[in-house]
């Protein structure tokens, strides 16, 4: 999906807790959202979302026949093609963008398909039936999720969770998909096999991410926030350069190439000299 | 993501505590024990839970990684909408006076205008009192198990019952001010004005700092309950004497004593409304399932929704309480008993958890009119008995997983 965030701003409690943010995550690819604990990323995230509505600014997404025959307000920088993505109406949103939670637990017990069915909410009849009926199935099949399928919640190790998580994602067939932090609580490898299969689905994702590496190993560009203003944008090689992360986490970092993938490989250390802040 | 072996030790389950304890657990622990590649943090755990050490048949909780089958909502129906229409016959059939099937169906018969010429002694206590009372029970059995499963949803707590908002204190309050204080207006309309007084105060509390979110009117509804409670025993301390202490129990534990045509209508009424709406709400009820956030990313004006489902629930809660007295444990109890068969959607839930409270409550009554006969104890104390061991049952068959 064709999303464009066009000064969006949003004020929590008095602060701007995401500030005038201008981007533009590319079509059909992985976007990182980096930046240190409280930067805005999971308030950008919900703006993009369309969840919460922004103090200032858009998020503009192409629009639907709904959406293109509702009059816009005078100076919105909203088009018939393009509309700010909280005013579309909210089922409708809900079968095009879908977001994933960094915490998100239940107080019922759930089997994997039931959890998934969750998704197809957004599509069901007002009695509640599923109009495909095959959803869910594709939808667990995709995340390579079947064999999970009857299983209770509750039994499932966090990267089963994670999986199925993004099967109920899936459900919802999103042309936008917005993920808090996959990856974490997972294990090196269930975290490199989900950026993997995030990054190879060909939908418009914009990722929540805390570690610098998987975000430079998988990511066609990244967004760095800081204190609610973004600080850098572009390919990650670009991008995360030992000034930036200086600036931003206040880290020292070498920046590396791997051997294998050419990717760029941040290295940290603590011992740098400007230490004093 | 590519398909990992299935046993791959990371994908095991890692939380041994997450579900019922079985049998064969303690096999399963030396299983793992000697498996070379099972991660050791999970076989210290399944050792932990056997504090006595050794004995290895003895049940503990572990992991049940097996599927999870639910049976066809068809059969759930068709078997609970059986079991609800033996209940009423068989129930009605109780009682002191010795009435067969046969003559409970004749009354019936006689006023459907089939059958000519009943015994005006049956016609009485079956038409006038047990039939009434019978199908009074089965409406607020139904409501109260469909009332607490929609609270338990909106409000992500499964402590909550539909009482939760104040309800059952704000309608004791009006109840008693007719009873003790001998205000000239019919009981259950008391009942009713102070169940939704109630209710506007809890949600008034609630919204005061902007949104209704569910700690919020947890926390209101404790709030009001505890003032009304205040009021309802001070009330009850200053003026009350002798038999009509009996009579504030007998209301404030839940009682269907007296009840009447009018009963069945007050209650039937709230329930078919109001349920048919929550019925097809329910996929709104099931987007609540992983929080607020979750509820507004599928699509769901999580406000709006709450605030109006919230409402309706209270109403057809005030409209039961209004008939019945406050009957305990029913909407606690009776949604998370039925949702280990269901599931927690609520299309299958709620209809389930209506049809089985309705025979919960009718079997209640019965036990409460007739154990001590002539004398009777109020329902509230029944259900009360049944339900906290069922709750403890399904607490400790390990459904607190999902509670921690």
């Amino acid at each position: 999906m064709e999303l464009t965030i066009a000064g969006v701003g949003a004020r929590l409690g008095g602060r701007w807790v995401v500030d005038g943010v201008d981007a533009t995550p590319p079509d059909g690819a992985l976007t990182g959202l980096l930046g240190p604990n409280g930067a805005g990323k999971t308030t950008l995230l919900r703006l993009v979302a369309g969840i919460l509505p922004p103090d200032a600014g858009a998020v503009l997404v192409p629009g639907d026949e709904a959406a293109t025959a509702r009059p816009q307000a005078a100076g919105s920088p909203a088009t018939p093609e393009h509309v700010p993505v909280h005013m579309l109406d909210r089922r409708r949103r809900a079968r095009r963008v879908a977001l994933l939670e960094q915490e998100s637990s239940a107080t019922v017990p759930l089997t994997v398909r039931e959890v998934v069915a969750l998704g197809r909410i957004p599509f069901r009849t007002l009695w509640g039936s599923d109009p495909d009926d095959a959803a869910v199935d594709r939808a667990l099949a995709a995340a390579t999720a079947e064999h999970l399928a009857d299983r209770a919640w509750s039994t499932l190790s966090g990267g089963e969770r994670q999986r199925v998580h993004i099967a109920r994602a899936l459900a919802q067939q999103p042309e936008l998909l917005l993920l808090d932090e996959p990856t974490n609580h997972l294990d090196v490898s269930a975290q490199l096999s989900l950026l993997a299969f995030v990054r190879d689905l060909g939908v418009t994702t914009v990722a929540a991410l805390h570690d610098l590496n998987l975000a430079a190993a998988f990511c066609a560009h990244v967004l760095v926030l800081n204190h609610g203003r973004l600080v850098a944008a572009g390919p990650p090689a670009e991008v995360l350069t030992p000034e930036l992360l200086r600036e931003v986490y206040d880290v020292d970092a070498a920046v590396l190439t791997h051997p294998v993938t050419g990717r760029p490989v941040i290295a940290l250390s603590d011992t740098g000299p400007d230490r004093s802040r | 993501m590519p398909t990992p072996p299935p046993d791959r030790p990371e994908d095991r389950p890692v939380d041994p505590s997450a579900d019922p304890a079985v049998a064969r657990a303690g096999e399963r622990a030396t299983d793992q024990a000697t498996h070379p590649f099972t991660p050791r943090r999970a076989v210290a755990t399944v050792r932990r839970a056997d504090p006595a050490g050794g004995d290895a048949a003895r049940p503990t909780r572990t992991v049940q990684p097996g599927p999870v089958r639910r049976p066809a909502l068809a059969v759930l129906l068709g078997v609970g909408g059986a079991a609800l229409v033996v209940s009423l016959l068989v129930a009605v059939t109780i009682g002191p006076a010795d009435l067969g099937v046969g003559e409970v169906a004749r009354v019936v018969g006689h006023h459907l205008g089939l059958v000519d010429g009943v015994p005006r002694l049956h016609d009485a206590i079956v038409w006038d009192l047990r039939l009434p009372r019978v199908l009074t029970a089965a409406a607020v059995g139904a409501g109260l198990a469909a009332a607490g499963a929609v609270m338990q949803s909106l409000t992500r707590n499964p402590l909550a019952d539909p009482y939760l908002l104040g309800l059952s204190s704000g309608a004791s309050l009006g109840a008693v001010a007719v009873l003790v204080l001998g205000v000239a207006v019919l009981l259950p309309a008391a009942a009713f004005v102070g169940a939704i007084a109630a209710l506007v105060a809890t949600l008034a509390l609630a919204r005061t700092g902007g949104t209704v979110t569910p700690t919020r009117a947890v926390l209101a509804g404790l709030a009001v309950s505890q003032l009304a409670a205040a009021a309802t025993s001070f009330v009850i301390f200053w003026t009350a004497t002798g038999d009509s202490y009996r009579e504030i129990l007998s209301w404030l534990m839940g009682s269907l004593a007296g009840t009447t045509w009018t009963s069945v209508a007050i209650a039937g009424g709230a329930l078919l409304v109001v349920g048919s709406v929550l019925v097809a709400t329910a996929s709104r009820l099931d987007a609540f399932t992983f929080g607020d956030t979750a509820a507004a990313a599928l699509g769901i004006d999580v406000d709006r929704t709450r605030w109006t489902l919230m409402t309706l629930v209270a109403l057809l809660t005030g409209a039961l309480v209004a008939v019945s007295g406050a009957i305990g444990f029913v909407g606690l109890v009776l949604p998370h008993a039925v949702s280990v068969l269901t599931g927690p959607a609520h299309r299958r839930l709620l209809p389930v958890a209506a049809v089985t409270g309705a025979v919960f409550l009718v079997w209640a009554d019965t036990l409460a009119r007739t154990v001590f006969a002539p004398r009777e104890i109020p329902v509230g104390i029944v259900t009360a008995l049944v339900g906290v061991p069922v709750f403890a049952l399904i607490l400790r068959r390990g459904r607190g997983a999902a509670w921690s």
